[in-house]
């Protein structure tokens, strides 16, 4: 693990009309680092993950995400940061009903201009090393909950980001299912990547991530580091 | 009923893009249907409401006088309603200053305007009562509005004061005098008007009544008959010409209201199925679920429908004005109220029904898969094509887009529909201004861009929108054939032509034939190109007869016609049918020499001839006009070489409904990509949170619309060249008119190769809105509202 800054927020604020759903949150994260943010709901957990992937913009304060000041970024420049630095999980996974496996993975490299045949093979060793390689054809209507989702991750380090985004991974899965994606983040911070999580569930904060980062109102009312179980 | 109408207007304030594009593409059918329908209806409606209101005469008839006396026709005939006369008739040789008919005409001796058939309309003045007076049928000229003037004619030869000016819809004289002073003009012939009982709808069914009449009388007595039908056709042909177009963009609008109306209520009951299981959820029954529905959609169609039949009423009535103007109906004619009935409860209960099947999925849907739509993953569709296209080497946003058309075949359907009734829509009007614009050049050639008319020393002939002239006129000096020897001889001239018309009984005819005499070189100025069928003349004893004298007269290519003037005869062969014929009076053509051959003794003034002139390619018009007035000022010469008011008009309306139509077409496309980004917008979030810029993101929604567009531009191309091809001749026949086959033949590679783009400019000017609202989707919002 080295000590560069990845993620860098300073006093970012976010108000919904008089709804402030972020309070001045400051937060580092850096390279290798896996962060688990908690809370209650409405604490402002996936708001904080919306203005980290670039999805949505402060009212106040500056995000730098490996260098980018995003709030200098225009929607053009935000979607080239997405495509290059940040790699997004969600709950709902998210994949595209009328491609297969293989392809919903390759899309991602596909936008950024790499050729189909590239593309697919990137996408085919992703699938093979996430163990999924022989459902590369299936289309996620087919898939289980847990395989939707390697497929999901799959897509998402497909540009090699630099963060690992996850809104609740685990969220919509069944507790076997969920046990895997939870080995697949593990594995992943191990071999470098850096993560951030988003999640209401303890188990999946304490087996993956090394600090968690707890809101209440908006704020961060603590932090503190964990000693991962598995 | 209170729920339905709360959630139907919920839905409706929630909708408000679908509401409008319902509303829109709704106002815009009915106006076109409105004007349409009206057209249609006015075409026919009018003169039977006049012929009603004057009493009209179904048939003519003309009795030889010597054969048959006006005891026997007065008696009581079978089949006959009421009959009027015997009242006696003869032909006369009429000449006069100022404009109306003139050479021979029909006078006929009646005691009064009124009677059970044939009720005059005295425009001006009073009805003849004593020696010496006439009523002419025509409208009265401006300067006798007011206080009328004393107005003098000869009528064979003896002198006559105009006293009265008349109108009759049925057109049985041209001149009316008292009986007393018929009786002193020789009447050579009786005529009866008769209106009869039963059927009189065909010319064929008036002749089988007329033939009931004339049973019993002398052999040769009926010298000649006449159907009302045959004022009803001239009094629709003005108009006749216009409604097979206006049907044609009428029927083309109702489709694609129908299918956009269908698309856009499809749409709403797909993009609602949360909202249908919310409402089951909460306790509607399936039949309040097909109400609230069916009632979202008919309230922007009833606004729609109502706003549209006024917009089509502006529309129609500057056109219905222009077209009756002629026929002395005054202000009777309008929308009636049988379209009001049609078009505002059928244009409704057209967008319920199309709603009412879709609506019926909703019936069926259970609450609880309504609810789920949408979170569960979907069975992909067109997924062997996705899979297909991703292999292609295309920008990826653009194979995507291209494979979305196949997730939604039933929509796509729709839309490719509308593009390609779009499509036909501006194909059709394409060629129909090329075709008019065909037309009116040979229109051009045959008047010769040069109208020349010398001074008879009483009147001048001033080009429109010019001012009068100041001097008062002088008659030429010249002699008719000195003035054609002048024109040839001007800078430019190419060829000159000389154009004498003439009344002239022909034998088996009721009213005179107007005859064209023609001299120098008329064929070559392009008059020959308007030939529809047959061929030009190639002698004296031959005639081509334009197609509406053709039909009027019920004459056909190969029919001999006999002229008579004086007890001299000439029998011309119709050789050829013309489109239109040189300007002026129409009329058969026929050689000049025939009219020496008629009348060796006439001597023909210039005032009555008038000179066509076509100059050498590049010649200057406008200098040709001044030489002639420089070589003899009482010598007007006009530049005719532009479109006339039909063509114009043609091509302004049929632009007008073309980009009308076409926007209605975009609209559709507008919906669908609307309907696809909202069922979409989770796809759209995960595509743009994995990078796709917003730049990609419209390419890929336009994408999805560009093979729609290419392919309804592909299908509306040629169903677009067929309606040309089959509404224009039907066009032509409605005004009595033919057209020459190779006017229809106006379609090259790169007008085809415009028109193909035009499909692709509809879809994708339609889907540029939603397209770029697409882009600039909160990613957020939409990945998390799940």
């Amino acid at each position: 693990m080295t000590n560069d800054v990845v993620v860098r927020l300073d006093g970012v604020r976010k108000e919904y009309g008089d709804t402030v759903a972020l309070d001045g949150v400051t937060l580092e994260i850096r390279t290798g680092e896996a962060v688990a943010v908690m809370g209650p709901s409405g604490c402002g957990k996936s708001t904080l993950l919306n203005m980290i992937a670039g999805l949505d913009r402060p009212t106040g304060g500056t995000i730098r995400i490996h260098g980018d000041d995003l709030g200098r970024l225009d929607e053009t420049g935000l979607a080239l940061f997405r495509r290059h630095k940040i790699g997004m999980i969600f709950q709902f996974f998210n994949l595209l009903d009328d491609l297969p496996a293989l392809d919903n993975v390759a899309l991602a490299a596909q936008l950024a201009g790499t050729r189909t045949g590239p593309a697919r093979q990137r996408a085919l060793e992703l699938l093979d090393e996430l163990g999924i390689a022989d459902r590369r054809n299936a289309y996620p209507a087919t898939l289980s909950g847990g395989e939707r989702q390697r497929v999901a991750v799959a897509r998402a380090l497909m540009n090699r980001p630099a963060l690992l985004l996850a809104d609740e991974p685990t969220g919509a899965l069944d507790s076997r299912a969920g046990e895997q994606v939870m080995d697949l983040l593990l594995d992943l911070n191990q071999i470098g990547q850096t993560l951030l999580i988003v999640t209401h569930d303890e188990r999946l904060a304490t087996r993956c991530a090394s600090r968690v980062v707890e809101l209440a109102d908006g704020r961060v009312v603590r932090e503190r580091a964990l000693e991962r179980t598995a | 009923m209170t729920a339905v109408w709360r959630a139907a207007r919920a839905a409706v304030r929630r909708r408000k893009l679908q509401t409008f594009v319902i509303g829109l593409v709704v106002l815009l059918s009915t106006a076109t249907i409105v004007v349409a329908l009206a057209l249609l209806d006015a075409s026919s409606a009018p003169f039977d409401r006049a012929f009603a209101a004057h009493r009209g005469a179904h048939a003519i008839a003309v009795y030889d006088a010597a054969v048959v006396t006006g005891e026997q026709l007065a008696a009581r005939k079978p089949g006959v309603s009421a009959s009027a006369g015997p009242f006696g008739q003869v032909s006369l040789d009429l000449d006069r200053n100022g404009p109306g008919p003139q050479g021979p005409v029909t006078v006929v001796g009646r005691a009064d305007p009124g009677g059970p058939v044939d009720k005059l309309d005295l425009w001006r003045g009073r009805w003849a009562t004593g020696p010496g007076e006439v009523v002419l049928n025509q409208p009265p000229p401006s300067e006798t509005r007011g206080v009328p003037n004393k107005v003098d004619v000869t009528l064979g030869g003896k002198p006559f004061t105009v006293v009265g000016y008349a109108f009759s819809l049925s057109g049985s004289a041209d001149v009316w005098v008292s009986p007393e002073q018929m009786a002193a003009l020789h009447p050579t012939a009786t005529q009866m008007l008769y209106r009869f009982s039963g059927n009189t709808s065909t010319a064929s069914a008036v002749g089988a009544r007329l033939a009931a009449v004339t049973a019993g009388l002398p052999a040769g007595a009926l010298l000649a008959a006449q159907p009302y039908t045959v004022a009803k056709l001239q009094a629709s042909a003005d108009i006749g010409a216009y409604i097979p177009l206006l049907a044609t963009f009428g029927v083309l609008g109702l489709i694609v209201a129908v299918v956009i109306v269908g698309n856009v209520v499809s749409g709403a009951v797909v993009a609602g199925f949360r909202h249908i299981g919310v409402l089951k959820a909460l306790g509607f029954t399936p039949r309040q679920v097909v109400a609230v529905y069916v009632t979202m959609v008919s309230v922007p169609a009833v606004v729609g429908c109502v706003l549209g039949a006024v917009v089509g009423l502006f529309a129609v009535r500057p056109v219905l004005a222009d077209g009756f103007d002629d026929l002395g109906l005054g202000g009777g004619v309008g929308v009636r109220s049988w379209v009001w009935a049609v078009v505002l409860l059928g244009m409704p209960l057209l967008v319920v029904v199309t709603a009412f099947v879709p609506a019926v999925r909703a019936h069926r849907l259970s609450a609880a898969e309504a609810i789920s739509a949408g979170s569960a993953p979907r069975a992909g569709r067109g997924l062997r094509v996705q899979r297909r296209l991703g292999a292609l080497r295309l920008p990826r946003p653009v194979s995507l887009g291209l494979g979305l058309p196949f997730a939604r075949p039933g929509r796509s359907l729709f839309t490719v529909i509308a593009v390609l009734l779009g499509v036909t829509t501006v194909t059709f009007a394409t060629g129909l201004a090329a075709t008019l614009d065909r037309m009116s050049t040979i229109r051009d050639a045959a008047t010769g861009q040069i109208v020349v008319h010398p001074s008879d020393g009483k009147s001048r002939m001033v080009a429109e929108g010019s001012k009068p002239p100041t001097s008062p006129p002088t008659a030429t000096t010249k002699t008719d054939s000195q003035v054609e020897e002048l024109l040839r001889g001007l800078p430019d001239a190419a060829r000159v032509a000389a154009i004498y018309g003439l009344p002239i009984p022909a034998v088996g005819q009721t009213q005179p034939l107007e005859v064209v005499f023609t001299r120098g070189d008329i064929a070559a100025m392009g008059l020959q190109r308007e030939i529809t069928v047959g061929r030009w003349m190639r002698g004296p004893d031959e005639t081509v007869v334009p197609a509406q004298t053709m039909r009027e007269r019920g004459l056909a290519v190969g029919d001999r016609i006999t002229l008579e003037l004086d007890g001299r005869r000439a029998v011309l062969t119709v050789v050829g049918e013309l489109m239109d014929g040189p300007p002026g009076p129409e009329g058969i053509l026929a050689d000049w020499s025939v009219l020496t051959a008629l009348a060796p003794d006439r001597v023909v003034h210039p005032w009555e001839v008038m000179y066509q002139v076509q100059l050498h390619k590049g010649g200057d018009v406008a200098a040709y006009v001044a030489a002639v007035q420089a070589a003899d000022p009482a010598i007007d010469a006009l530049d005719t070489s532009q479109l006339s008011d039909f063509v114009v008009t043609v091509v302004g309306f049929s632009s007008v409904l073309a980009l009308l139509l076409s926007t209605v077409a975009a609209l559709g496309v507008f919906n669908t990509v609307v309907l696809n980004v909202r069922e979409r917008r989770r796809d759209l979030g995960m595509l743009k949170s994995i990078g796709m810029t917003p730049r990609q993101v419209v390419t890929m929604v336009l994408a999805s619309m560009a093979l729609v567009g290419v392919v309804g531009g592909l299908l509306g191309i040629p169903l677009g060249m067929l309606t040309h091809r089959y509404v224009l001749p039907a066009a032509a026949e409605s005004a009595r008119a033919a057209i020459p086959h190779w006017v229809l033949e106006i379609w090259h590679v790169p007008t085809l190769l415009l028109l193909a783009l035009a499909g692709l400019a509809i879809a994708l000017l339609g889907a540029l809105v939603p397209a770029r609202a697409a882009a600039r989707l909160t990613i957020a919002e939409v990945l998390h509202n799940e």
